[in-house]
């Protein structure tokens, strides 16, 4: 299907349903605004049509709600696909993501730490770094996370693939129940907050959070749209990487920094929202190539328009009412990532698709 | 020419190769022999760069191997080890690619896309370069992966100077693709490449080989410039096995068979 196109005609195809996705998650909800008066909203943003007091709500909810939600949903979506991507890379494995790997719960825990605690003496060192608290606490909490894992399961260069599961399992639970605790302890709002932020939410998005996120992963991609060569290579091995030119440890170290850091401050803002990571590097693979220098680039495409659908839905479902992001990934994801972890089983991993 | 002096490097506190010299001349076919255990894997580690000896030296012609930058040596430095796996498929072409990213930035150039087409001719794999590489067969695979060094070490036009190591290339292949990978490997010394090969059949090696290293217990048993200096003596003492050279009348050729 895909396969015969170029990589530039799957990125152009790509941003189509990209943009398709944008203007129907900004259109529905429980606002429904027509394309005509979106088109009317951004013309009197910009001064080229008269403001009508008529519509001075709409034009409230659309500035305000919907279109930092749109935001922030889409760059998530991109920062989770382009995770996976790195991940798998990194590990050389098709079932690391984000969420597996302790990066989201970790980066969770260290959120949580700033909600909770905050004010309290214990974390008065964080005062100084202000609002800036929650994004800092979060990476330093999902890079000691995905390190850990990482180091774990590798050994002389390569990745032990069940071990790294067992120490994502151990490293997920542990950053859960410090979370889990955080809410016990709680004030009441508070609790609330990190209980629907276990699952993930772009309810609470605005403009300083969405620009934050979109701001992060624009400096992170600089750097990780770089990495699609060395990642290649590494699928060698990492001998046969550093034979290459590529110093395997300079990489890992910047892949790790620049990975948690979009993840992290996602998270921060949005909560934990798995699956996406794993099931967009795997759809683009069979849909097309697994070369990595394709596979960033797409699956910042794809993780966005994923999202958005997944985001509209989540908004229709149970409407008036919204349901937690998490559910809708957990449930698509979860059977695809089983499906994945039974076909490596069958062929082993030279036989991902063959 | 790739010179060792002195190296010597231990893991655990044990001691895996001592104070070793070593010469592995330009244009020629140089072996590096050895039990198991004996450290071949480790030297050949060190002489690529990879690995920083504890003490002594790598030189590559007149300079340090650690003064030359990692993307200048892999330029002219290309390692194939035992036949590999890929985690994720890629078509043949790709994986070859590889081999020409030290040489490119963003995109490949014309002439690094003429390259990939000329190693995969120059191994015998035209044909199947846009096959997925995991559908290959053990011995197709090992292939691909020598036409990806030869790609990494292509001859430039100003002539200089390229290395190929071989660190047991032949392992898990069945006698076809054994001759053929060493016939490639032997086609290169007449383009000014350096061949060193760590292999482990003994027959192979001497029939192919140029200069000799033999290497026991991490220390350098023999040396030798020529494959009648590799003795009986020396073999049975190394290997620990008795040693009978057989030929075959028709053919005049002669191997050695081993026993216990």
């Amino acid at each position: 299907m895909l396969s015969r196109l170029t990589f530039r005609q799957v990125y152009l195809l790509l941003a189509v349903a990209l943009a398709g996705a944008v203007v129907m998650s900004a259109a529905i909800g429980d606002f429904i605004f027509t394309p005509r008066a979106m088109v009317r909203f951004v013309g009197q943003a910009l001064h080229l049509v008269p403001l009508t007091a008529a519509d001075a709500l709409d034009r409230n909810v659309f500035f305000k709600l919907r279109l930092p939600r749109v935001l922030l949903g889409t760059v998530t979506g991109a920062v989770l696909g382009v995770s996976g991507t790195l991940m798998q890379g990194l590990f050389r494995n098709p079932i690391v993501e984000p969420g597996l790997a302790g990066t989201s719960a970790g980066a969770a825990f260290g959120a949580a730490l700033v909600f909770v605690l905050g004010g309290h003496a214990t974390l008065a060192f964080t005062a100084p770094l202000g609002s800036a608290a929650v994004p800092v606490l979060a990476f330093a909490g999902g890079f000691a996370a995905t390190v850990l894992v990482y180091r774990v399961s590798t050994s002389f260069g390569k990745v032990n693939v069940f071990t790294m599961l067992l120490a994502g399992i151990a490293v997920n639970a542990v950053c859960a129940a410090g979370t889990g605790f955080l809410s016990y302890i709680a004030r009441d709002p508070q609790a609330r907050n990190i209980t629907f932020w276990n699952l993930g939410t772009f309810t609470t998005a605005d403009w300083p959070g969405a620009l934050l996120v979109t701001a992060t992963f624009l400096i992170c991609c600089v750097f990780a749209f770089r990495y699609g060569k060395a990642l290649n290579a590494l699928m060698l091995g990492e001998d046969e990487a550093a034979y290459t030119g590529l110093d395997p440890r300079r990489f890992t170290w910047g892949l790790l920094v620049v990975n948690t850091l979009m993840v992290a401050v996602a998270t921060a803002m949005v909560g934990v929202i798995a699956f996406i990571g794993l099931v967009v590097p795997h759809l683009l693979r069979m849909l097309r190539s697994s070369d990595y220098t394709f596979l960033l680039p797409a699956s910042a495409l794809l993780g966005a328009v994923l999202m958005e659908v997944i985001d509209t839905v989540a908004r229709l479902v149970i409407a008036p009412a919204e349901l937690p992001i998490g559910i809708i990934t957990a449930v698509v994801g979860a059977p695809i990532f089983i499906w994945i972890l039974m076909r490596q089983q069958r062929r082993g991993a030279a036989g991902y698709f063959g | 020419m790739v010179e060792l002096r002195g190296v010597s490097w231990r893991a655990g506190g044990r001691p895996i190769l001592d104070n070793i010299d070593a010469i592995f001349a330009p244009g020629r076919f140089n072996v590096i022999l050895g039990p198991n255990g004996a450290g071949k894997s480790t030297l050949l580690r060190i002489a690529t760069g990879l690995l920083v000896p504890d003490t002594g030296t790598v030189r590559y012609g007149d300079r340090d191997v650690r003064q030359i930058a990692a993307g200048e040596l892999a330029r002219q430095r290309a390692v194939l080890s035992q036949r590999m796996e890929l985690a994720f498929p890629l078509p043949v072409d790709d994986v070859v690619l590889i081999g020409r990213y030290p040489h490119f930035g963003r995109s490949p150039s014309r002439h690094d896309r003429d390259v990939v087409a000329q190693a995969l001719d120059l191994v015998g794999m035209t044909g199947q370069r846009s096959q997925t590489y995991s559908t290959l067969s053990g011995g197709e695979q090992q292939k691909v992966q020598l036409a990806r060094v030869l790609a990494q070490t292509w001859p430039t036009a100003d002539g200089s100077a390229t290395w190929l190591f071989l660190d047991e290339p032949t392992t898990s292949l069945d006698v076809h693709y054994q001759i053929h990978l060493l016939d490639v490997a032997r086609g290169l010394l007449t383009s000014g490449c350096t061949v060193i090969a760590v292999l482990h059949d003994l027959n192979m090696a001497l029939r192919y080989g140029d200069n000799f290293l033999v290497l026991d217990g991490g220390r350098v048993a023999a040396a030798a410039d020529h494959r009648d200096a590799i003795s009986r003596e020396l073999i049975e003492r190394v290997f620990r096995v008795h040693a009978e050279r057989i030929g075959d009348p028709v053919t005049g050729g002669t191997a050695w068979q081993f026993s216990l």
